[in-house]
């Protein structure tokens, strides 16, 4: 195998990072646990926590990179152009509702959103529908409202999640080029990876290239799900949730505490729900809605992932608009409701 | 690198990520890391990941006639995403695992007051006889909104982990477990107050099952519920060692 190049230096750090890892688990294998009993007891809470993340997540990751390969293959490349509105906020409002159709939650949306945008959506829709679909599709509205019943936590919930998507889709179409927005992809996904035109190929032969495609992507987001997962993790482990409770008092810290924690937690959209379930006594319901509107639009997984697609300043509205918004609505609630 | 090698070793690598998932799956160990009423997502994973590795292995057939220096120089690139999914592996490897215990539930905190409704088994805690009651359901009795005083004085036998809380006198613990939602990261310790004059005695994170009358106490202003220890032995760690509402 060959010795990766280390050429720019977020991949320097990933590689450091790992090194870091390892080093640390081996320095943990040959010392006596004695010796070492409060790193010790650390580092197998952080294993456990990471693993945790990791093995429940990877599921949704394939069902993402497994509707993008389906998207790939299937979808003639100017059919969604074509479906789409061509007004900015009837773009927006339609990719903010695609999720109703492709079930999938925040760590699958990131390679979908890519593929759909290869396939001509527009600008608008597709960053409405990676902020919304996490949150608006049949699984999370059925969790959801399994946790909190069908009631004014469930209607919220989605009302300020298609909001602040739409807004923030309507804020992206000023943008025109595309190229402004995305990275110039470098990885292999580009291949072509059967030389036999789309159209000539058998449905068996157009599934397994779709495989492959799927494969690509995988290996592509995959590495932000561990890196996420790690320094999820390592967060949980060192920064006791005690403390940032314990902070977490009057309208504007408990709206923010909750929002920190959406963000530190990481946890999937498709359960949070019964998480933010857990702090209903402790926190006031604008504090736990405005935990359930960002948490599946932006962890740490996910801005690491908006990292690979999106080029630097657009991450940081993707980050920040959403921020601003969901604060905004908790402190609406705490202060009026 | 030729594509050839590339697709072979992404293969290998996605075999290996599915054989880490089964593994955990047929040695019960999945129930350390996350809620087991998701493992049929895990066996979506290992299907799809065992299908990912076949159409990796099958794919290079086609493989010289599209190589320049150009792809060359992206897979060398993307090498890396590669090793990172290793990590996992790694990780499963190098770091023994064990459940969370005891010096989790100290950065974590006890959580004496979380509202744990959960979706299944509403009534549960209420319906089941004294003596078949955990430690959740316990707490779910103190937390129901009305008072308790009904199931004042019934016997309590629970498993649970020794905790010392630091906020206790001498002659009480905690004894305790995880409560898991969904995996390992929403993790929250739930625990009974145990009044026990040899408590000073017991280590740290061992398991234990506790036998004895509850009462009502208060910590940290929550109430919660508190056994006067007829008996306490040590007992095997339970195989599944986190209780799921």
């Amino acid at each position: 195998m060959e010795i990766p190049t280390l050429r720019d230096g977020r991949s320097r750090l990933l590689i450091q990072l790992i090194l870091l890892g390892i080093l640390a688990g081996v320095l943990y294998s040959s010392t006596p646990p004695s010796a070492w009993p409060w790193l010790g007891e650390r580092l197998s809470t952080f294993a456990t926590v990471f693993l945790g993340i990791f093995i429940e997540a990877l599921p949704f990751l394939l069902m993402g990179t497994l509707a993008s390969g389906l998207v790939e293959v299937f979808v003639s490349d100017d059919w969604l152009a074509r479906i789409t509105p061509r007004g900015a906020l009837p773009a927006a409002l339609t990719g903010a509702l695609l999720g109703l159709i492709f079930p999938i939650c925040e760590c699958g949306t990131v390679p979908l959103t890519r593929r759909l945008f290869r396939k001509g959506l527009p600008l608008s829709a597709g960053i409405a529908f990676l902020l919304a679909a996490p949150v608006l599709n049949p699984i999370v509205i059925f969790s959801t409202a399994t946790a909190f019943g069908w009631g004014r936590m469930l209607f919220w919930r989605l009302g300020f999640s298609l909001l602040i998507a739409v807004s923030v889709g309507l804020a992206f179409s000023v943008e025109k080029d595309a190229d402004n927005i995305m990275r110039s992809s470098k990885f292999a996904f580009e291949l072509p990876v059967i030389d036999i035109p789309p159209a000539d190929q058998s449905f068996i032969q157009k599934l397994r290239r779709s495989m492959i495609v799927s494969a690509d992507d995988f290996f592509d987001m995959g590495r932000y799900l561990v890196l996420g997962a790690s320094i999820a993790a390592l967060l949980q482990t060192f920064i006791p949730q005690t403390t940032l409770l314990a902070v977490g008092n009057g309208p504007i810290l408990s709206v923010l505490v909750m929002m920190g924690l959406a963000v530190l937690l990481s946890i999937c959209s498709t359960v949070d729900a019964f998480i933010a379930l857990g702090f209903v006594g402790t926190f006031s319901f604008g504090s736990v809605l405005s935990f359930l509107v960002f948490g599946p639009m932006v962890d740490i997984k996910s801005i690491l992932m908006f990292q690979q697609v999106f080029r630097r300043k657009p991450v940081l509205y993707l980050v920040l608009l959403p921020f601003l918004m969901s604060l905004l609505a908790g402190l609406a609630f705490n202060y009026f409701f | 690198m030729s594509l050839r090698i590339y697709r072979i070793l992404q293969a290998f690598i996605v075999l290996a990520l599915c054989s880490f998932l089964l593994d955990k799956l047929l040695s019960g160990k999945l129930s350390l890391y996350i809620n087991i009423r998701y493992a049929p997502l895990t066996v979506f994973g290992i299907v799809v990941l065992a299908m990912m590795a076949l159409a990796l292995f099958r794919e290079p057939k086609t493989d010289h006639d599209h190589q320049d220096s150009n792809q060359e120089h992206k897979h060398n690139a993307s090498t890396r995403a590669l090793i990172i999914l290793f990590v996992p592996l790694l990780i499963t490897v190098l770091i023994p695992s064990h459940p969370l215990d005891a010096s989790a539930a100290s950065t974590r905190g006890m959580n004496v007051s979380t509202p744990l409704i959960g979706s299944s088994s509403q009534t549960r805690q209420f319906e089941a006889a004294a003596d078949t009651r955990n430690i959740l359901d316990w707490i779910r009795i103190f937390n129901s909104g009305s008072a308790p005083t009904p199931y004042l004085g019934q016997t309590a036998k629970v498993t649970g982990f020794v905790y010392h809380d630091p906020r206790l006198p001498a002659n009480q613990f905690i004894v305790s477990r995880f409560v898991i939602t969904c995996c390992a990261a929403d993790a929250s310790a739930i625990g009974m107050i145990v009044t026990w004059d040899q408590s000073s005695t017991l280590e740290e994170s061992a398991w234990i099952a506790v036998k004895g009358p509850v009462q009502s106490a208060e910590l940290g202003g929550q109430p919660i519920p508190l056994i006067e220890a007829v008996l306490v032995q040590p007992v095997q760690q339970p195989p599944q060692p986190y209780l799921y509402p």
